[in-house]
């Protein structure tokens, strides 16, 4: 759906790049890039949109390459929902949502009707027909996601869908986007920088930082890693020999006052309980790490992830006058590759 | 609680509409009627207009009625019909028709700065020079319209009234239309420019005023302190009363043709300019 390999976006010349050197590649389905603000998420949707021209490197998306005359016309085939409000304040939803819809290529007819339509999709029943000013949060956001969707777009890129939005505002959006993908066969680009969001719909991951992918991967794989990852707690401290023993359960990734925290090999925690009694030591808890998703997010942001949730670190940006190398693959399983090593 | 659809069926065939440029005049134009700004100007312009086509039908009619004889001559003072004549048909109060031109394409691309729009555009397939000739085209086809009775009503009737010897020459059409035209964009190119740097559509207002009249007491400055006449070509007001006097040959026209030539020139290539930097994508904040 999405390749890119040593892309590179520069604001200005002399500016510092805001995308350095990316290389990534995206399979169909619901891709959630995930960042803090400035992380160069929205400069990296400009880029695929052909609105930045990359300084170095190459991509395409749906088959199409960045900077290639045709990428005009490509923009008819994805849908884009801005992040910041972008609509037409003296116009009814009805009616700039049809006018979006003739931009993308709908003859007038066509567009009229299509508005209608993608507007009772989203939700949006008779309010259609008052100016957008008047509109609450979540209306107003749900008519940026009908423009995104007006011309029935191959892949669509939602920048933070669910900004401003309550709880169940929230969860109304998400449960579109869910259906957009399922129902309509689109492919989503989901930016955000709320973990929840992305992690109830998309598929897969990418983690951006400062204008650096710092990790990739299916958002399976890290859930079936986090299955296994569990916080071991005993009545008395391990000795050196039962801690090195510990190795026998799986990976432990921190040990503190008693309580360690491991991946284990197998995802079955009861054997921790025999390994406890082999040992002669007390296991008085196994908790569960399901919550931990947010803990990952934040040590792939410092760079020191990634261990055990099957997500693919990335390299640190070598020097520029360096020459680039082709990279193994390691998109087979999770259909987003690392970048490459140079 | 809202209401889904069941689903969305697949979109008609993309490719079947009208061209982006086309498409964005037509929505700046259903912008400009939802505005209701029309009503005054309308109603002034009409006016003017009616102005006009009474003083041929009164002219009409001291030629033909001989109860009107003795005030022929007192009216040749005041009907002129030679190029002078020709030329002022254009004129329906220059400075209401740059008010008019300030108070919409003033907001034409400031509106679109306001309400964030002009990424989403550049999102779809729209590129920046679509854009910049859609807002070029409508700005520049507002006046256009506007002053296009005003070269067509006198002269029909007068050709209706007098055949081919009334008061508005038989070829008046052929030399103001492109009078109209060169006068249009340099208007519609100023307002965008104009536009273009302003954040909201108010603030856009004041920029096209503020350059017109900006640029007319530049212009008057400097013909005062140096004496040279052609100066007057950097005032977009002369310059557009002059272009339709040059067409039709007037004696003494406000501005000579060479000094109009480059002074169109100049705030046509300026403006665009401005308006081609100000609208790149790489402007754009999303």
């Amino acid at each position: 759906m999405i390749a890119f390999e040593n892309l590179e976006v520069r604001y200005a010349a002399t500016a510092a790049p805001a995308l350095k050197g990316l290389t990534l590649s995206i399979e169909r389905g619901i891709v959630g890039l995930l960042g803090p603000n400035g992380a160069g998420k929205s400069t990296l949707l400009k880029a695929l949109l052909g609105l930045l021209t990359p300084s170095r490197g190459s991509g395409t998306v749906l088959g199409v390459s960045l900077g290639a005359p045709e990428a005009a016309r490509l923009r008819a085939r994805i849908g884009y929902m801005p992040e910041y409000d972008a609509l037409i304040e003296d116009a009814s939803a009805y009616e700039q949502v049809a006018f979006w819809g003739e931009l993308s290529g709908l003859a007038p007819e066509s567009a009229r009707d299509r508005a209608h339509e993608v507007l009772y999709f989203v939700g949006l029943d008779e309010s259609r027909y008052r100016p957008v000013s008047g509109y609450s949060t979540g209306m107003r956001q749900r008519v940026k996601l009908a423009q995104a969707l007006v011309h029935s777009p191959e892949l669509i890129f939602l920048d933070e869908p669910t900004n401003g939005l309550d709880p169940d505002g929230r969860r109304r959006m998400l449960d579109l986007v869910l259906r957009v993908h399922a129902e309509l066969g689109t492919g989503v680009i989901l930016a955000s920088h709320l973990l929840g969001d992305v992690e109830r719909v998309a598929d897969q991951l990418v983690i951006l930082d400062q204008g650096e992918i710092k990790a990739a991967g299916s958002m399976a794989g890290l859930r079936k890693a986090l299955a296994k990852r569990v916080e071991l707690r005993f009545l008395d401290p391990l000795d050196a020999s039962q801690e090195a023993a510990l190795s026998e359960l799986g990976t432990v990734l921190e040990a503190r006052n008693g309580l360690y925290d491991l991946e284990l090999t197998e995802a079955d925690p009861v054997g921790a309980f025999r390994w406890a009694e082999t040992q002669g030591a007390t296991l008085v808890q196994v908790t569960p790490r399901h919550d931990r998703l947010d803990e990952v997010l934040l040590r792939a942001l410092h760079g020191d992830v990634v261990r055990g949730t099957g997500l693919r670190p990335t390299p640190p940006e070598p020097p520029r006058q360096e020459q680039a190398e082709p990279a193994p693959d390691l998109s087979s399983a999770t259909g987003a590759s690392a970048p490459q090593e140079r | 609680m809202p209401i889904y659809a069941p689903t969305l069926p697949p979109a008609p065939d993309l490719h079947q509409g009208h061209p982006p440029v086309l498409v964005l005049m037509r929505f700046d134009f259903t912008r400009l009627w939802r505005q209701k700004i029309g009503r005054f100007f309308g109603f002034a312009f009409l006016m003017l207009l009616l102005w006009k086509v009474a003083r041929i039908y009164i002219d009409h009619l001291l030629q033909t009625n001989q109860a009107f004889k003795p005030m022929q001559d007192f009216a040749r003072t005041i009907l002129t019909q030679g190029a002078d004549f020709q030329a002022d048909l254009l004129n329906p109060a220059s400075y209401l028709l740059w008010f008019l031109v300030a108070l919409v394409g003033g907001g034409l691309v400031a509106r679109d700065t306001l309400y964030r729009v002009r990424p989403l555009m550049y999102a779809h397939p729209v590129a920046p020079k679509d854009y910049l000739l859609a807002k070029l085209g409508f700005a520049s086809l507002l006046p256009f319209i506007i002053l296009l009775p005003f070269a067509i009503l006198p002269w029909l009737m007068s050709l209706l009234l007098a055949g081919l010897h009334g008061p508005v020459w038989a070829t008046a059409p052929l030399r103001l239309l492109p009078a109209m035209a060169v006068s249009s964009v340099l208007m519609g190119s100023l307002a965008i420019g104009a536009s273009s740097m302003a954040a909201t559509p108010r603030a856009g207002i004041g920029w096209v005023l503020g350059l017109v009249l900006g640029a007319g007491t530049l212009a008057s400055m400097i013909h005062g302190l140096t004496g040279i006449r052609a100066v007057d070509a950097l005032n977009p007001i002369m310059l557009a009363e002059a272009w339709p006097q040059l067409f039709v040959g007037v004696e003494h026209p406000m501005v000579a043709w060479l000094p109009a030539i480059l002074g169109t020139a100049f705030h046509i290539a300026l403006w665009t300019y401005v308006a081609a930097r100000r609208t790149r994508p790489s402007e754009a904040v999303i």
